[in-house]
């Protein structure tokens, strides 16, 4: 059987309640927008395949809930994400300031190579802006994260924000495997299989179990 | 002898025949006789000179006497001549005088004759100025009465003069212009009442609306207020007396004296009927648009019909009550035809109640005019259905609203006064929540109580339709039960059908069972509260309970969809090496992401009907089963090596040690098991390569492989073939290996032919 896809990207998006996340999914896998905010309970996720460079590569993307009383549930999914999105809200300098707090709760979760990326989100929002572009840029060099502003009404960025961290990822990726494998001779399959490879020392199936 | 006969000739006259012959005859001969005859004379002459000396002396003396008669005679002749003369001279004057006289008598007579005449004249022509007069002044009525007396007592007693036929000859066309004038004056009246009536019904409408507001409170109240306003009304008491009746009175006095009466009324009653036909045209041709062009119709109609009940009252012969029911009743039916067609187009409950309560107050007037309201009543319930339906209409909107931005996750409240402002509007039972420590959570989400606020508040605009409207309390309550039902059943189901029509993140399901569960609990005391402001006895028996099971089982169907199409995406994750040589032990990365996701939504599933997590898990669980099975027969999976089968048995196995744990309660024991069970026996019977058991024990009723259709099991096998087939191509087999083979393709032949007889 043909094989739907190269290569399966987890990534995982974190982020204050109310900051945009489940919007930016939506906005991802669905190119649409809800005004109405429903907050996310517990974890959900959602798949779509990318054209990344002539490879399919499918990414599950899960939206967390930004509510604290969620934290234990969703902390348990950082330990099998490639990549993490960190969002806060340019209208809620609260949420710009708890980004801080988020990284840090990905240094003590998450795999150490995990990739990261800051999202400025709503900047739609003009006139209620709190947070300007200069002083997320300033946090992302700090931390030397990658930062875009994104919309999910206006859908600006979204896209871009999603490829250019699969992109990395995937860069990543091929990296360590050109480290471990001697260059030449890849079948589709063949990496396929290295991935899987490649995955498994932080496949986090050991601990679903424990969930 | 001779003697003799001279005596008898001086005796007899005549007949002397006789006495002459006996002369001749006689004795002496005529000579005897002739001289007795001359002795005669002479005697005789002696006698006359005898008797003329007596008389001499007498006759001179006449004759002297008559000489002196005759001077006489002359002197009286003379006197009379002179008289006669004096009289003449006299009487000439009298004469004339007397023929003056008698001219002046006759003069006088004249006069007096003409006098007389006169006299009958004056009347006449005082009359017929007077008759001019009144005709100028445009009082015909007086005016005709006048021609009346002019021609009936007068002229006849005048003479016939060629100036009393004239007046005769005027008095018909008189008449006629008498008559067109007062037509002229009837369809000035008639234009007049045409403006006056929507004031008239305005008015009546109005005094109708202060009549059923009256009570003692309020006329105690209203006196207090103006006490002096009671006292100075001067203007109209009655709404007709607006109206000046007086032209038409007129009119119809006016044709009765010219013996038109019947003909006036029959062309007044056909002028009326063709106003009222205007009049039912609304002349703001939409009448939906505003409760204005509502209000001035009716009144409008209503003018028109207490105008003619007034003229039927007022006698007069005008108006008979057979016509005016008759001119109403068809009336009435195009009104009501009118209004329906109008209000069916409304969509504004407001302005439908203003339009409810003009009509309303409009058969109040009617009821105190005593023309009958068929089929109005029967309008205002067709009416009340359309409210409902305006309402709804409307309620749906307010629904959508909610829901578009309702969160569906349970309100959570972090102080007293939020936990107090939650139990004000939405009546649950919170014993258990009283003990709690803030936050407190309700079970239910802020969908609910919205809901049922609305639900209140639509029960309110509801019932405003049918105040008014004579309905007793149990009726009305037992309407507005039916409303408030139907609004729950049917517009929320709609809006949360609508709702399901995209796909909803699950836990939003969720909530949406727990929330129409309370809800549901929550109609009792909606009927509660109908009970309460309608005043009628609560009704405790209800049929509710499946008022949202429609929606429950949408959102439970969607709960399943929504795992499945969740097990879909994990399974298109699926990437099997189906040539693998060396299994990992350790489950697929997709089959443990699912199944620990799969546990979580579980787990967080808690607030369901149990009904609904069983249903839920089952279909996830199917959905597994059948999932890997088609994985492992797919036909596009042409090899499969033992050491991908035990992988996928090793992820089997995961799936089962799930379904084996009971994910949720409410389960039959080992019952999610039995979705795996004819994938777990073709993976025993190819991995226990148990091919004798199963050939001897084919078509027996549970048996250990009963599930494992011939097919199915060729098509493993064949992939399995091929599979071993690749990997030895090169290799010598070694004996056994060959043995296998060998048995392989016994079974192979054998699976086909039993395939062939089934087939
Ligand atoms: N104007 C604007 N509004 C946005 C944008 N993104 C999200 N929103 C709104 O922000 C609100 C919150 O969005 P969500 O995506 O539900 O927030 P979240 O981060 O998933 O919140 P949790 O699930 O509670 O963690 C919603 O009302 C969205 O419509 C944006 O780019 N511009
Ligand atoms: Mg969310």
């Amino acid at each position: 059987m043909a094989k739907t896809y190269d290569c399966l990207f987890k990534l995982l998006l974190i982020g204050d309640s109310g900051v945009g996340k489940t919007s930016i999914l939506f906005r991802f896998s669905e190119d649409a927008f809800n005004i109405s905010f429903i907050s996310t309970i517990g974890i959900d996720f959602k798949i779509r395949t990318i054209d990344l460079d002539g490879k399919k590569v499918k990414l599950q993307i899960w939206d967390t809930a930004g509510q604290e009383r969620f934290r234990t549930i969703t902390t348990a999914y950082y330990r099998g994400s490639m990549g993490i999105m960190l969002v806060y809200d340019v209208t809620n300098e609260k949420s710009f300031e708890n980004i801080k707090n988020w990284i840090r709760n990905i240094e003590e979760n998450a795999s150490a190579d995990v990739e990261k990326m800051i999202l400025g989100n709503k900047c739609d929002l003009d006139a209620k802006r709190q947070v300007s572009k200069e002083r997320g840029e300033q946090l992302a060099v700090e931390y030397q994260i990658k930062f875009v502003e994104t919309s999910a009404k206006d859908s600006l960025n979204v896209e871009y924000a999603f490829y250019t961290l699969a992109r990395d990822i995937k860069a990543k990726m091929e990296k360590k495997q050109e480290a471990s494998n001697p260059p030449g001779g890849r079948s589709g399959a063949h990496q396929l299989k290295a991935n899987e490879q490649q995955r498994k020392p932080t496949s986090w199936l050991s601990r679903c179990s424990v969930l | 002898m001779t003697n003799a006969t001279i005596q008898e000739i001086e005796g007899i006259d005549d007949y002397w025949g006789p006495a002459f012959r006996s002369v001749y005859e006689g004795e002496g001969g005529h000579e005897a006789f002739v001289q007795q005859l001359d002795e005669r004379i002479q005697q005789h002459d002696k006698e006359i000179e005898k008797l003329c000396n007596f008389y001499y002396q007498g006759f001179i003396d006449s004759i002297r006497e008559l000489l002196q008669v005759r001077s006489h005679a002359e002197e009286l002749h003379a006197e009379i001549s002179n008289v006669d003369a004096n009289v003449k001279e006299s009487t000439e004057s009298l004469c004339t005088r007397a023929e003056e006289l008698i001219r002046a008598r006759r003069v006088e007579l004249n006069i007096a004759s003409t006098i007389e005449k006169m006299e009958l004249c004056l009347p006449l022509l005082t009359t017929y100025s007077k008759l001019k007069s009144q005709v100028e002044a445009k009082r015909y009525y007086p005016a005709l009465k006048t021609l009346e007396q002019l021609e009936h007592v007068l002229l006849p007693r005048v003479g016939p003069y060629k100036w009393c036929a004239q007046i005769s000859a005027d008095i018909p066309r008189l008449r006629q212009a008498i008559q067109d004038a007062s037509m002229a004056d009837l369809r000035d009246f008639l234009e007049n009442i045409r403006t006056l009536s929507p004031q008239v019904g305005a008015m009546a409408l109005v005094q109708t609306q202060d009549m059923l507001g009256r009570s003692l409170a309020n006329i105690v109240k209203n006196k207090k207020e103006n006490p002096l306003q009671s006292i100075e009304s001067s203007g109209p008491q009655c709404p007709h007396e607006l109206v000046d009746f007086s032209p038409l009175h007129r009119c119809l006095h006016i044709h009765t004296v010219l013996g038109a009466k019947n003909d006036f009324v029959q062309y007044y009653r056909a002028q009326r009927k063709q106003q009222a036909r205007l009049v039912l045209i609304p002349s703001s041709g939409n009448l939906h648009d505003s409760i204005q062009s509502m209000k001035s119709y009716l009144n409008a109609v209503l003018g028109f019909f207490i105008l003619e009940e007034h003229l039927l009252t007022t006698g007069a012969g005008l108006v008979s009550k057979d016509w005016l029911l008759d001119t109403w009743s068809m009336s009435v039916t195009k009104v009501a035809s009118t209004l329906r067609t109008n209000t069916s187009l409304i969509t504004d409950p407001t302005l439908m109640l203003s339009i409810k309560r003009q009509i309303v107050l409009f058969i109040n007037a009617l009821k105190c005019y005593g023309l009958p309201t068929d089929p109005l009543p029967l309008l205002l319930q067709e009416m009340a259905e359309h409210y409902t339906e305006v309402l709804m209409q409307r309620w749906v909107g307010i629904f959508r609203d909610i829901l578009d931005n309702a969160s569906f996750s349970p309100i959570e409240v972090k102080n007293q006064e939020e936990y107090d402002a939650v139990m004000d509007t939405f009546p649950c039972d919170g014993d258990e929540m009283e003990t709690q420590p803030f936050p407190r959570k309700f079970p239910f989400s802020s969908l609910v109580p919205a809901v049922y606020v609305q639900v209140k508040e639509f029960i309110y605009a509801w019932l405003k339709y049918s105040a008014g409207l004579g309905l007793g309390g149990g009726r009305r309550a037992a309407a507005a039960r039916h409303s408030a039902s139907l609004l729950l059943s049917r517009s929320f189901t709609g809006c949360l059908s609508a709702l399901f029509r995209r796909p909803l993140p699950l836990m939003q399901l969720v909530q949406i069972i727990v929330d129409t569960q309370y809800l549901e609990d929550a109609t009792s005391f909606l009927y509660e509260f109908i009970s309460n402001i309608t005043g009628s006895e609560l009704v405790t028996t209800q049929a509710a309970g499946s008022m949202f099971q429609a929606a429950r089982d949408d959102a439970e169907k969607q709960i399943c969809d929504n795992l499945e199409k969740k097990v879909d995406e994990f399974l298109d994750l699926e990437n099997y090496d189906w040539l693998l040589v060396e299994p990992s032990g350790q489950a697929s990365s997709f089959v443990t992401d699912m199944l620990s996701y799969l546990s979580g939504v579980l787990t967080s599933l808690e607030q369901l009907p149990e009904r609904a997590r069983v249903a839920a898990v089952r279909a996830a669980t199917n959905r597994i089963a059948t999932r890997l099975r088609n994985l492992l027969l797919d036909p596009g999976v042409r090899q499969v090596s033992s050491g991908a089968l035990y992988q996928l048995d090793l992820d089997v196995i995961q799936c089962e040690q799930f379904a084996a744990g009971e994910p949720v309660p409410g389960l039959r024991e080992g019952e999610l098991l039995e979705h795996f069970a004819s994938l777990r026996q073709l993976l025993d019977l190819i991995t226990g390569w148990d091919w004798s058991s199963y050939l001897h024990d084919i078509g027996i009723e549970g048996g250990k492989y009963a599930l494992v259709t011939p097919r199915d099991a060729a098509t493993l096998l064949e992939k399995l073939k091929e599979a071993e087939q690749k990997s030895s191509v090169f290799s010598v087999l070694k004996k056994n290996e060959r043995d296998r083979r060998k048995l392989l393709d016994t079974v192979l032949k054998q699976l086909k032919q039993l395939q062939n007889q089934d087939g």
